[in-house]
C-alpha cells in the first residue's frame, strides 16, 4: 500500500513539474530562512549555559546615581566579595575580573597587542566551565608571576611547543611565566579573556609598589580596602534557591556598612544565563531582537505552510476526479487521507534535503552577516533539534489541511465537475493569502524603518566632528605628546592634533564622587569624566555655549567644563564661576558645552564633565585632510616607533569606530531586509497559485463575459480586484501591529525617528504592486485565452 | 438482488425544488441484465447513483440483497459498495497517474488483497479483455476502446456481483461499442447482474429487459426476447 502511495505521489510531482517546482522552492526557502533564523534564536538563548554551574552564578552590578543621572554599572568595588565570602553563608565563591584592555605581548621576537587581557580570580576556573588543559587547575597562579592562556594565544606564541613553563613579557618588562592554559571558549559565551593574570598581582602592583590610590584619609593598603574604585566585573556562585534580593540587600548593607557616604547604593544581582540578553536590572535587552526573529522565523515557516497548502488546494481543483475515481472504487477517506500525506511528505523530503544542502552552502555566508559562528555538526544535537522540531512542524501544518480537503471530496459532484466552486474553504483561503500578505507588510514596514533608524544614526549630528580623524592609545609616547603634536603638524595631510583621557565615540568612564555648590543633601550625580588637552573642543568642533575653553595655563587643572546635561541635572542656574569637586580635585565652572553623543545613542546624553589633564589624556587624536590621510599615517606610525618601537602600531578612524558600536544593529537591519525579501517572495509564489486557481475556476464564467463582449481589462480588473481587496485588508491589518512592534523596537534608543505615515503609504503601495504584478500573469492569460475553447471544455 | 420501493429524490436550490425519483418502485434479480433509458433529466442517472450507493435517497427503501440500506452512513455504504459493486463510466474515469495494471490493481489495494494474489488477479482480468499486452501504458497512451476495457477490467476485478454502467459506449464509435457491449454480455452470461443506463436503443438489445423513465417514474417496461 505505501508503495502505491509514493509511487503515485512521485509520479504527481513528475507530471506537474511546474507545481511541484514552486512549491519545492516555497518550502525551501521557507525552510533554509526559517532554520537559519532559528538556529540564531537558539545560539542567542544558548549563551553561557555551557556552564553547569550557571543556574547559580550570578552577576553584580549596582545602582549609581539618584534622580536623572541614576545608571546601572556592573563593575564594582573589589572588597564585596571577600566580604561576602566571609560574612554570607549562601555564597560558595566569588570571581572578580579586572579588564587591562588592549597590553602588548612579547615571547622572543613575537609581539603582539593583546586585547582580552584581565587580572582574575582563581576562582575563574572553577566557577565557570572554563578548564585548564594544562597546568593545575586548581592552583592556576601560583604566584604573582603566573599568567594563564588560551589554546589559540598559545599557539600563536609558542606554535606547537609546551606552553606551560615559558617566559613571556607583559607590556615593557613584566616577566611572567605561563602556568597554565585554557580551552578556547565556546563561541556563546559572555566572559572571553584570552590572557589572565591573578588579581593579587594587581594587588601588589597597584596598592603595595606604586601605590597611587588614595582615599580621603591616606592611601588605601590593599584592594580589599579600596571601596572607592569600581573596577572589577563580579560573579558570586551561591547556594542553590538563594533568595536573591535578600542577597542584594546584604551586598548593599555590607557596602554601606564600609562607605557610609555612598549610601543608598542597591545592589543588583543577575543570573548568570540572563546576562547576554537582559539589562542587569532585569529589563530586556537583546532579548526583544531574538523575540522578533523568533516569532519571524515562525511566521516564514508559517507562510511557507499557507503557500504550500493555497497551491495544494487550488490545484486539488484538478485532481477531484481521481480522489473521486478512488472512492468509488473503494477508497477509505483514512487512505485517501495517508495518501496525500504521504505525498506531501515527498514533497517536503526533497524540500528539506534541498534546505539542508542549501543551508550547508550558504552557512559561511549566514555566519559572515550574522556574526555567528554556527555549524551544522552533527554532534550539535541541540541544532539538530531545533531543525527537526521545524521541520516537522512545518510538515504538520502544510500537510494536513490539503490532506483532508482532498480526501473529503463527494466523490458524485467531484466526478461531475461540480466541485470546481466549492473545493475547499473559498474563506478560509483568503484569511490565508491575508495572513501571508500581513505578514510580509509588517516586515516590509520593520525593514523601512530599521533602515531608517539606522540611516538617522549614521547622520545625526553627533554634537563633534568626526570626520577624518584617526586615533589611538599613545602609551610612551604620551610623555613626549607636544614633541609629536609639534612634529606631526609639519607633516603633509595632518591638520591638526589633540588628546583626551578615553574614546570619544564610547567614552564609559564615570565617577560619582562629587560636590557643588548647593548640592542637595541626598543627590547622587554620576557624571562621565574626559581628561583633554587644551585644543580638544576646538578640535572636534564642539559648541561652546557659555563661558570659556582650557588655554593650556596652569590654573586650568582646576577648572571644569560641563556639559548641558550636567548643569541641568545639578541644577545649576548660572554655573559659570560656581565651585564644584570632582573626586579630589576643588575648583570652578569655566564653560558649558553643548551635549554630543559621547556614548551609543541607546543611550541618552549623560552628564559629562571636560577636565584639563594632558597626563591622563592618553589617546591622541590626529585629524586629516582626507586626501592624504596615508601620508598621516604613515607620519604618525614614524612616531609610535620611535617611542614604543616593540609594540605593534594599532589605529582606527573615528567613523569606523563609530560603524562598529551600531554593528550589531546593522546587522540586524541587513538580516531583516534579506527575510523581508524571502517572506514577500513565498507571499507572491501563494498568491500565483490562488491566481491560478481563480483562473481555473474562472474559465467558464470569463468565457462567457467574453462572449457577451466582456473586454481583456474588464476580465483582468474581474479577477485582480478580489485579491486586490485582500492585501487591502492585509494593508489594514498590518499597519497597526507594524506600527506598535516598531515603536516598542525604538524604544530601545534615545534618539530616535518618528514614524511617519509614508513608511505605512510605500510599504502598502509596494505590496499591491508586486502582489498585482504576480496576479497579472495569470489574469492576462486567462483574459486573453479564446472563449470558444474555454465554453467546449464544459 | 435489488428492490427499491417508493423511492423518491430531490434536488433543490434557494427557490427550486426538482423531484428526480417520484416513489419509485423496480426490482431486479440476480443475474438480470437491465437497461434503464429514458430522456435527458428522467432520473436515470439519479438512481443508478443510489443504487451504487454513491448517494442516498430522500425517501423509500432499498434493499441490497437482503439488507435495508436506504439510510447506511457513508461509510457502510462504501464498505459494501467496494466489495459488491464495479463501475463503468462513459468517460472511463481511468486515473491518469497510474498505468493500466496499477488501475485494474486499485480495488484490489482497497479491499486488502495480497500483493502476489493481486498480480495474479490482475493478470486474469487483462487477459480477458485482451488488453494484457497495453499493461505498462498509461490511459493516456490508448485509444477509448481501450480504455473502456481498461475501466471494465477494473469494475469486474473484484468480481462484483453487480455492475452498473453509465452509459459505457457514448465516448466509443460503434465497433469499440460492441465489442464492450459484448464484453458486458459475457461478464453478465456468467453470473454478475448488470444495470446499464443508456441513450442507445441497440445497446439497450443486449439486455434483458428495459426499464424507460420519465419524470422519475417507470412508465414501461419491456421485456427482451
Amino acid at each position: 500500500m505505501i508503495k502505491n502511495y509514493l509511487k503515485t505521489a512521485w509520479r504527481n510531482i513528475i507530471h506537474n513539474k511546474f507545481y511541484a517546482t514552486i512549491n519545492v522552492a516555497g518550502l525551501t526557502f521557507g525552510l533554509v530562512i526559517g532554520m537559519f533564523m532559528l538556529l540564531w534564536v537558539q545560539d542567542e538563548l544558548s549563551f553561557d549555559t555551557f556552564n553547569k554551574k550557571g543556574p547559580e552564578i550570578y552577576r553584580i552590578g549596582i545602582v549609581g546615581g539618584t534622580d536623572v543621572s541614576k545608571q546601572i554599572f556592573n563593575y564594582i568595588i573589589a572588597p564585596v566579595v571577600t566580604f561576602a565570602k566571609n560574612e554570607l553563608p549562601e555564597v560558595k565563591d566569588g570571581v572578580r575580573i579586572m579588564n587591562i584592555g588592549d597590553t602588548p605581548f612579547k615571547y622572543k621576537d613575537k609581539t603582539f597587542m593583546e586585547d582580552g587581557v584581565a587580572f582574575a580570580d582563581a576562582s575563574y576556573f572553577s566557577v565557570f566551565d572554563f578548564h585548564l588543559i594544562a597546568g593545575d587547575n586548581k592552583n592556576p597562579f601560583p604566584d604573582n608571576n603566573s599568567v594563564v592562556i588560551t589554546r589559540t594565544v598559545a599557539k600563536k606564541y609558542f606554535g606547537n611547543d609546551e606552553a606551560v613553563g615559558k617566559t613571556v613579557i607583559l607590556g615593557k618588562n613584566e616577566s611572567l611565566k605561563v602556568t597554565g592554559v585554557v580551552e578556547d571558549y565556546p563561541a556563546n559565551s559572555s566572559i572571553k579573556y584570552n590572557i589572565l593574570l591573578p588579581v593579587s598581582r594587581f594587588n601588589q602592583l597597584a596598592y603595595i609598589k606604586n601605590n597611587m590610590n588614595y582615599n580621603g584619609t591616606g592611601r588605601i593598603s590593599s584592594m580589599d580596602a579600596d571601596w572607592i574604585n569600581f573596577d572589577f566585573e563580579t560573579y558570586l556562585l551561591l547556594k542553590p534557591n538563594t533568595n536573591i534580593s535578600q542577597l542584594e540587600k546584604k551586598l548593599q548593607a555590607i557596602h554601606e556598612r564600609n562607605k557610609p557616604d555612598d549610601a543608598p547604593v542597591p545592589y543588583l544581582a543577575q543570573p548568570l544565563f540572563k546576562m547576554h540578553l537582559y539589562k542587569t536590572d532585569g529589563s530586556n535587552g537583546g532579548i526583544e531582537t531574538v523575540r522578533i526573529f523568533g516569532i519571524v522565523a515562525i511566521l516564514i515557516l508559517i507562510i511557507a505552510c499557507i503557500n504550500y497548502v493555497n497551491l495544494s488546494t487550488a490545484r486539488s481543483l484538478l485532481r477531484a476526479k481521481e480522489v473521486s475515481m478512488r472512492k468509488i472504487i473503494g477508497a477509505g477517506k483514512l487512505q485517501l487521507f495517508i495518501q496525500f500525506m504521504v505525498e506531501t511528505t515527498v514533497l517536503f523530503l526533497i524540500a528539506t534535503a534541498l534546505s539542508i544542502l542549501l543551508m550547508y552552502l550558504l552557512m559561511p555566508f549566514y555566519n559572515d552577516f550574522s556574526g555567528k559562528q554556527l555549524t551544522l555538526a552533527i554532534t550539535n544535537y541541540k541544532i539538530w533539534v531545533y531543525i527537526v522540531i521545524t521541520l516537522i512542524g512545518t510538515l504538520a501544518a502544510s500537510s494536513v489541511y490539503p490532506a483532508l480537503l482532498l480526501s473529503s471530496f463527494e466523490p458524485l459532484k467531484a466526478l461531475k465537475g461540480k466541485v470546481t466552486a466549492g473545493i475547499g474553504n473559498a474563506a478560509f483561503r483568503r484569511v490565508l493569502v491575508v495572513l501571508q500578505f500581513t505578514v510580509s507588510i509588517v516586515l516590509i514596514i520593520g525593514t523601512l524603518i530599521i533602515g531608517k533608524q539606522l540611516s538617522y544614526i549614521r547622520n545625526k549630528n553627533l554634537g563633534f566632528d568626526k570626520t577624518n580623524v584617526l586615533s589611538f592609545p599613545m602609551r610612551d609616547m604620551q610623555k613626549h605628546f607636544d614633541a609629536v603634536k609639534v612634529d606631526l603638524l609639519k607633516q603633509p595631510g595632518v591638520l591638526s592634533v589633540t588628546s583626551g583621557g578615553g574614546n570619544i565615540i564610547d567614552n564609559n568612564g564615570w565617577t560619582g564622587d562629587n560636590d557643588w555648590d548647593g548640592k542637595p543633601a541626598k543627590a547622587n550625580l554620576i557624571l562621565h569624566p574626559m581628561p583633554i588637552d587644551k585644543d580638544f573642543i576646538n578640535f572636534f568642533s564642539i559648541k561652546l555655549k557659555q563661558g570659556n575653553g582650557f588655554t593650556g595655563a596652569v590654573a586650568d587643572s582646576n577648572h571644569f567644563i560641563l556639559n548641558e546635561a550636567a548643569i541641568s541635572a545639578m541644577g545649576l542656574k548660572d554655573p559659570i564661576g560656581k565651585n564644584i569637586r570632582i573626586q579630589k580635585t576643588r575648583g570652578t565652572i569655566i564653560g558649558v558645552v553643548k551635549d554630543y553623543h559621547y556614548m551609543s545613542m541607546r543611550k541618552k546624553i549623560e552628564p559629562a564633565v571636560l577636565t584639563y589633564n594632558p597626563q591622563n589624556s592618553y589617546v591622541i587624536y590626529i585629524k586629516t585632510s582626507g586626501n592624504d590621510a596615508q601620508k598621516a599615517i604613515a607620519a604618525a606610525k614614524r612616531s609610535w616607533k620611535q617611542y614604543n618601537s616593540d609594540v605593534p602600531f594599532t589605529y582606527s578612524f573615528l567613523d569606523e569606530s563609530f560603524d562598529k558600536l551600531y554593528k550589531a544593529d546593522e546587522r540586524t537591519g541587513g538580516l531583516f531586509n534579506v527575510f523581508s525579501a524571502i517572506a514577500i517572495v513565498i507571499s507572491c509564489l501563494g498568491l500565483f497559485g490562488l491566481a491560478t486557481y481563480s483562473a481555473q475556476v474562472k474559465t467558464r464564467e470569463i468565457g462567457i463575459r467574453k462572449v457577451l463582449g466582456a473586454s481583456v481589462t474588464g476580465i483582468i480588473r474581474l479577477l485582480a480586484t478580489e485579491f486586490i481587496l485582500l492585501i487591502i485588508i492585509a494593508i489594514f491589518i498590518a499597519v497597526p501591529v507594524a506600527w506598535y512592534t516598531m515603536d516598542k523596537w525604538l524604544q530601545d534608543y534615545a534618539y530616535k525617528i518618528t514614524i511617519t505615515a509614508w513608511v505605512f503609504i510605500f510599504a502598502g503601495a509596494g505590496a499591491t504592486f508586486i502582489a498585482l504584478a504576480t496576479i497579472s500573469v495569470q489574469s492576462v492569460k486567462a483574459a486573453l485565452a479564446n472563449p470558444v475553447k474555454s465554453l467546449r471544455s464544459e | 438482488m435489488i428492490k427499491i420501493t417508493n423511492l423518491e429524490k430531490f434536488y433543490r436550490t434557494e427557490e427550486v425544488e426538482t423531484i428526480a425519483l417520484n416513489k419509485l418502485s423496480i426490482e431486479i434479480a440476480t443475474g438480470e441484465f437491465v437497461a434503464i433509458m429514458g430522456p435527458s433529466g428522467c432520473g436515470k442517472s439519479t438512481l443508478l447513483n443510489i443504487l451504487g450507493m454513491l448517494d442516498d435517497p430522500d425517501a423509500g427503501s432499498y434493499v441490497f440483497n437482503d439488507i435495508e440500506v436506504a439510510h447506511f452512513t457513508e461509510r457502510k455504504r462504501a464498505d459494501l459498495r467496494k466489495h459488491n459493486i464495479g463501475f463503468v463510466f462513459q468517460s472511463f474515469n481511468l486515473i491518469d497517474e497510474l498505468t493500466v495494471f496499477e488501475n485494474v490493481e486499485l480495488p484490489l489495494i482497497y479491499t486488502g488483497v495480497a500483493a502476489s494474489e493481486r498480480v495474479k488477479r490482475v493478470e486474469e482480468v487483462l487477459d480477458k479483455m485482451q488488453i494484457m499486452h497495453r499493461r505498462n501504458h498509461y490511459p493516456q497512451q490508448l485509444s477509448g476502446g481501450q480504455q473502456q476495457r481498461v475501466a471494465i477490467a477494473r469494475a469486474v476485478v473484484n468480481k462484483p456481483k453487480l455492475i452498473l454502467a453509465d452509459e459505457p459506449t457514448g465516448n466509443l464509435d460503434s465497433s469499440n461499442g460492441n465489442d464492450v457491449m459484448e464484453l458486458l454480455t459475457d461478464l453478465n452470461e456468467q453470473g454478475t447482474t448488470i444495470i446499464m443506463v443508456t441513450h442507445s436503443e441497440h445497446d439497450a438489445r443486449y439486455s434483458h429487459r428495459i426499464i424507460r423513465l420519465l419524470d422519475g417514474q417507470s412508465v414501461m417496461e419491456n421485456i427482451m426476447v
